[in-house]
């Protein structure tokens, strides 16, 4: 029987076929016993294959916890993670840039390894559900195949790099940042440089310093496009933020440089990773994000580290390379910009165009926002979608930061036809942006850490709030909320007008659902400015307390006063006494309606709670690069039984190479990725000093990784085979000794 | 012998719209994991009655899932088998079927006179895009190896019809029989 590995060799690129190879000999020995439990974690993590709620076998039905015997239940894949417990796959969707092959692919991926259901994330990323771990390899192969990678889509590195899904259309925009992003995007994927953070590193770009779509003075590092006038001629560059993030402890971005150029600008990343990973928590991962670093060496000092390691970066020809490339981005329309001609037009056109269009400044085109409820839409709805875009927009298609999606170059004369076409799948809607379009993380119906159910609050409130959008002024339509399931901020409640973030409190014996309340974020000036909490309410209580928030603004608002002015002018003080009366608890008896959260007939308990795993696993550098070499040697294994005795060999070889990178890299991390080099260091540092040599066989097993870098044999049969994989693993097995009896001296 | 795809559906459409709306099935759904009402290990319940003709409200277990599936406008019963078929295709289709049947009368006692399904179709997915890819030549053999197991199973001859001609879509078929397959063997009991 044929396998996808099989039938999709010759179309998936070489390098992401060996780190899903690699990956999945990393499966194998973990359920083998083989490879630690944490080491393999922050490995599946860095693939994008994620824990869910309930993955730790255990399941509160409302009335007690019941235990979920798992058929593998003795095998984990993390720290209390079963194998066989549905997980969420993240994929990255760089700058949300999709093609309609990729959207067609994603929609099979999502019928057949998921339930069905594409979810949109907030940052740009397209994430699957209740996915066994067994079939992530084949399904990573499936989108490598169309160019898609869920390469470092969580664990302790470079997350999905995003960018405005208006960028390279858009009014406001100093440029076209699409083609930076994609850059640093391939420049950082896998790039040795960002393999040893404490946590992860959020990269975002805007093309304007106004709109909201960037966000990116909320992440680690935000780009923010900006030109300016040399010798006559107008130069392109950045703007650069650090230590941004949202999280329990929201930091606004600082700014390490004015400007910097595009030349500048990947080794300027490059370094403050450097930076990030030398110097950055390891240890406490609450402590571990940029946004610490920065603030506990002063904005000037980090600045200063990061102008030092870049006086000090190896040359690298990629910093530049990507230029070309830049001038040659451009877009292809699938139809010439013509202006709307008078055709009829379907009934709420009007609306859906106010709401839903945005004119291009190229004439004749527009953005088509769809609006995809809680960031959801099923697998047929991406069949047909990706048919409308052909026919529309070619592959001009983008997931935004609202969890929406756009189609660009739209050509204006199309919109009544495409509004039509949009409706009969159900992604027709107006109000894309308005109070009705909620953004939500998952909350506790798939995360670990979710506290209340902010998908099912949300899908409530859209309910209530579209029964009653033509009646909602104006000033109450165009509010943002976002809600989260807890502090952790993954639904972005800090920058939204009204946020709601889940928790808990106690009413006699039982615990309720609560929310709370945060006012007057600002999700305008890339997110310009966090909202306050104010205080938590019943989550049964929300859509009241919403309502005489909003009825209140409404109310006492001066003409053009928006929701951040008028929050701040009533203060914390008058919010709280207006919250107050929502805020008593009743006793289960007399309101049991209270105890259970909204979409969930349970009686609500925060026992399903568990360990997140958007922290990644604390892993030191040299675990998760040993780790490689155990699974090619794996992979020379696989290749000894398949009588494939040159593959055997080649294997056994990079894996003994690997392993020496890993000791080498513990000393020198620039030592790159040529043969030559890593054996001449590892010889220098390493065998030379006598730091590798055994107790009794002394050099021994550093000469097998000489002789066969010396050359490969005449005779590749079997016996030579199971040799060099034997010595690969007592060379292995050395290099972990060796790490271990030397280590204190290395880093010290 | 035909190949047993990886995974496998199958959907028990409604005989007519019940009064019973998605979201009433949220509860009969987490009481049914309280109470291990149908068979498997029953981990938890998916609300997706927001996505317009979606799979609706999912009780999600680790060898099949269940839904009150909203697919193309017709709610019924989706049975969907994930892990453990046979690689006997009859033997497969007969423990899908019992799946299907189990939740499909399961829900039927949750609302009597409400909640009633047409058993005289079944939609039948096939899962596995490697094997089964929906073009027309692997569609034509696998309708003949389909159409032999049914009528294996059930013991009279059903009407099969492709789905999609569209190669990206799910190989899937419609098929229809001349009476009621609800008493047809196996019996729910035998459904893991």
């Amino acid at each position: 029987m044929t396998t996808w590995k099989e039938r999709l060799k010759d179309e998936i690129p070489l390098e992401m076929a060996k780190l899903i190879d690699t990956y999945e000999a990393q499966m194998s020995l973990r359920q083998q016993g083989k490879m630690d439990e944490k080491v393999f974690a922050e490995a599946r993590l860095r693939k994008g294959v994620y824990g869910q709620r309930y993955d730790n076998g255990q399941r509160h039905d409302g009335v007690r916890t019941q235990a979920l015997a798992y058929p593998s239940e003795d095998i984990v894949k993390g720290p209390d993670t079963l194998w066989d417990a549905p997980g969420m796959q993240r994929i990255k969707i760089p700058y949300g840039g999709l093609s309609a092959r990729q959207l067609d692919v994603l929609s099979e991926l999502a019928d057949e390894y998921a339930d069905g259901i594409l979810h949109i994330t907030t940052r740009q990323d397209i994430q699957l559900h209740y996915v066994h771990i067994d079939d992530t390899p084949d399904l990573m192969r499936r989108l490598a195949a169309v160019g898609i990678t869920t390469q470092e889509a969580c664990g302790n590195s470079v997350r999905n790099i995003t960018a405005c899904s208006l960028a390279g259309v858009c009014h406001d925009e100093a440029f076209d940042v699409s083609p930076y992003a994609d850059a640093m995007t391939q420049f950082l994927l896998a790039h040795d440089d960002v393999q040893d953070f404490g946590r992860k590193f959020k990269v975002a770009f805007s093309g304007c310093a106004g709109q909201a779509c960037g966000l990116v003075k909320m992440h680690d590092l935000g780009l923010l496009a900006q030109s300016r006038e040399v010798a006559g001629e107008l130069q392109r560059g950045f703007t650069v933020f650090v230590g941004g993030g949202l999280g329990t402890v929201p930091h606004q971005a600082k700014a390490l440089a004015d400007f910097v150029t595009p030349e500048q600008l990947l080794p300027l990343t490059q370094a403050i990773a450097r930076v990030f990973a030398r110097l950055g928590e390891k240890k406490n991962r609450n402590r571990a994000r940029l946004k610490f670093l920065v603030a506990k060496l002063g904005i000037d000092e980090f600045r200063s580290l990061v102008e030092a390691e870049l006086a000090a970066l190896p040359h690298d020809p990629r910093h530049t390379a990507y230029l070309d490339n830049v001038r040659d981005f451009v877009y292809e329309p699938a139809k010439a910009g013509l202006q709307l001609n008078g055709a009829p037009l379907p009934e709420g056109f009007d609306e859906w165009y106010r709401s839903n269009v945005y004119r291009q400044v190229q004439a004749g085109y527009s953005v088509v926002t769809l609006h995809t409820p809680l960031g959801d839409f099923t697998a047929q709805q991406g069949f047909q979608l990706a048919d409308i875009a052909r026919k529309y927009v070619g592959d001009n298609i983008r997931l935004t930061v609202e969890q929406n999606i756009v189609l660009r170059w739209v050509a204006d004369a199309d919109l009544p036809a495409l509004c039509r076409d949009l409706r009969k799948i159900g992604l027709g809607d107006a109000h894309a942006g308005s109070i009705v379009d909620i953004t939500t993380c998952p909350g506790t119906d798939t995360c670990k850490l979710g506290i209340a159910s902010s998908r099912g609050l949300t899908a409530e409130l859209r309910t209530r709030l579209i029964e009653r959008i033509n009646l909602l002024p104006d000033a109450v339509r165009e509010l943002k909320i976002k809600v989260s399931g807890c502090f952790n901020s993954c639904g972005q409640h800090h920058v939204a007008d009204i946020g709601f973030f889940g928790n808990s409190r106690r009413s006699g014996n039982h615990k309720l659902p609560h929310f709370q309340v945060v006012l007057g974020g600002q999700w305008q000036q890339n997110a310009g400015n966090y909202g306050l909490a104010v205080g938590a309410v019943p989550a049964k209580t929300v859509p009241a307390v919403l309502a005489a928030l909003t009825e209140r603004y409404v109310a006492e608002r001066a003409e053009d006063q928006n929701f951040q002015s008028w929050v701040k002018q009533l203060g914390r003080k008058e919010i709280k006494a207006m919250l107050k009366p929502f805020m008593q608890l009743p006793t289960f008896e007399d309101n049991p309606a209270f105890f259970s959260d909204w979409g969930d007939s349970r009686v609500y308990t925060i026992e399903d709670i568990g360990v997140g795993e958007c922290a990644g696993e604390v892993v030191s550098l040299f675990s998760m690069e040993i780790s490689k070499a155990e699974s090619t040697h794996f992979e020379a294994l696989l290749a000894l039984d398949d009588g494939d005795f040159r593959r055997a060999d080649e294997r056994a070889y990079r894996a003994m190479v690997l392993a020496a990178r890993a000791l080498v890299r513990t000393k020198y991390l620039d030592v790159g990725d040529d043969n030559d080099r890593i054996v001449n260091e590892f010889r220098e540092r390493f065998y030379d000093t006598e730091l590798v040599y055994d107790r009794f066989a002394k050099g021994k097993f550093a000469r097998y990784l000489f002789k066969r870098h010396a050359g490969q044999p005449s005779l590749l049969d079997e016996d030579y085979a199971h040799q060099i994989i034997d010595e690969t693993q007592l060379f292995i097995e050395n290099i972990h000794s060796a790490e271990q009896r030397i280590n204190g001296v290395i880093v010290a | 012998m035909q190949t047993v795809p990886k995974r496998l559906a199958m959907k028990l459409n409604l005989a007519r719209a019940p009064q019973l709306q998605p979201a009433d099935i949220v509860p009969i759904f987490q009481r049914w994991i309280q109470q291990r009402t149908v068979p498997g290990l029953l981990i938890d319940v998916i609300d997706y009655k927001h996505v317009p003709d979606g799979p609706g409200v999912v009780l999600v277990a680790d060898e099949a899932d269940y839904a009150w599936d909203l697919g193309a406008g017709q709610a019924g019963l989706r049975y969907i088998r994930k892990r453990a078929l046979p690689d006997d295709l009859s033997a497969a289709l007969r423990l899908c079927w019992a799946g299907a049947l189990a939740a499909a009368q399961a829900l039927e006692a949750e609302a009597p006179g409400d909640i009633v399904f047409d058993y005289q179709l079944v939609e039948i997915s096939y899962l596995d895009r490697l094997q089964y890819p929906n073009d027309r030549q692997v569609a034509a053999t696998a309708l003949a190896a389909l159409a032999t197991s049914l009528q294996e199973i059930f013991g009279t001859k059903l009407q099969l019809q492709r789905l999609h001609d569209d190669p990206r879509y799910l190989l899937a078929f419609h098929c229809v029989a001349g009476r009621s397959l609800a008493d047809s063997l196996p019996s729910p009991a035998r459904a893991d």
